[in-house]
């Protein structure tokens, strides 16, 4: 599944079914490219989640098949990984939505008293 | 564990791998292990993690999602075809033991014996033959008061 902004997607939330590892993945490319160590680095700082390299592998390869994502030139051994236009306009439309429904949140318990 | 060992566990995780997939990221994955067994990770639960990564990546399918959908529907069916088989072909004996009597000139042995089923390729001249549609003939003995199958 190709995810661009000209087939007809665009603002819809094409990560709402991705699962975390890939959102995380996307969050940390948003400032610049990153290999899988950065990565991993990255994403235990941003959000305290320790990525396994089988799960971080297995949501890149979906994340680049979804063309969010694309592999750099090797570097050494490693891939770099950047983030691609459509990735970035999906990640966008992902966390307004996590926004809106936080804030929904956030105002049920304040009006339930809890 | 450190060292060679550790580095042997996470190899033979990563030949788990589709070939496929080693190619693309088999040594990068190898030097990741490293580094991240370096900053003090366990081999054991990077093999693990890459276990299961090898097993997601050999069940994941790579069809496009409409061939996937048809690829699933058709083994579905494929799947409750084989039920229904295996439920009728269960159910004829039970059928058969309905049957009342059994043809006279039935064997000393027929008649006073265990009850005994076989699946048969033909159509014996022995009572309690049932042929349903699609489903191997199962020859049905009865006798006295045991019935078994």
């Amino acid at each position: 599944m190709r995810v661009s902004g000209r087939d007809g997607r665009a603002g819809q939330d094409v990560l709402r079914r991705v699962g975390e590892a890939s959102v995380l993945i996307l969050i940390s490319l948003a400032d610049g490219p990153k290999h899988g160590y950065a990565l991993i680095q990255d994403i235990k700082e941003l959000a305290d989640v320790e990525l396994g390299p089988g799960t971080l592998y297995g949501a890149l390869d979906r994340l680049e098949r979804l063309d969010l994502i694309e592999s750099l030139p090797a570097d050494d051994r490693r891939h770099p990984y950047r983030i691609t236009a459509p990735g970035a306009a999906a990640l966008r439309v992902h966390l307004d939505s996590l926004e809106r429904v936080s804030a929904a949140g956030r105002l049920r318990l304040r009006l339930g008293g809890v | 564990m450190n060292g060679p060992g550790a580095t042997r566990l996470v190899e033979r995780a990563l030949r788990c791998y589709p070939p496929r997939w080693r190619r693309r990221h088999g040594d990068e994955a190898a030097e990741l292990a490293a580094l991240l067994i370096r900053d003090g990770a366990s081999a054991g639960s990077i093999a693990l993690s890459y276990l299961v990564g090898a097993a997601r990546e050999w069940l994941t399918p790579r069809l496009g999602p409409r061939l996937s959908t048809a690829t699933g529907a058709v083994l579905i069916v494929a799947c409750s075809l084989g039920v229904s088989a295996v439920l009728l072909a269960s159910s004829a004996p039970a059928r058969a033991a309905l049957t009342p009597t059994p043809a006279r000139g039935a064997s000393a042995s027929q008649a006073h014996g265990r009850v005994h089923c076989r699946a048969g390729s033909t159509d014996e001249g022995v009572p309690g033959v049932i042929r349903s549609m699609g489903q191997l003939p199962v020859m049905i003995w009865t006798a006295g008061h045991e019935r078994s199958c």
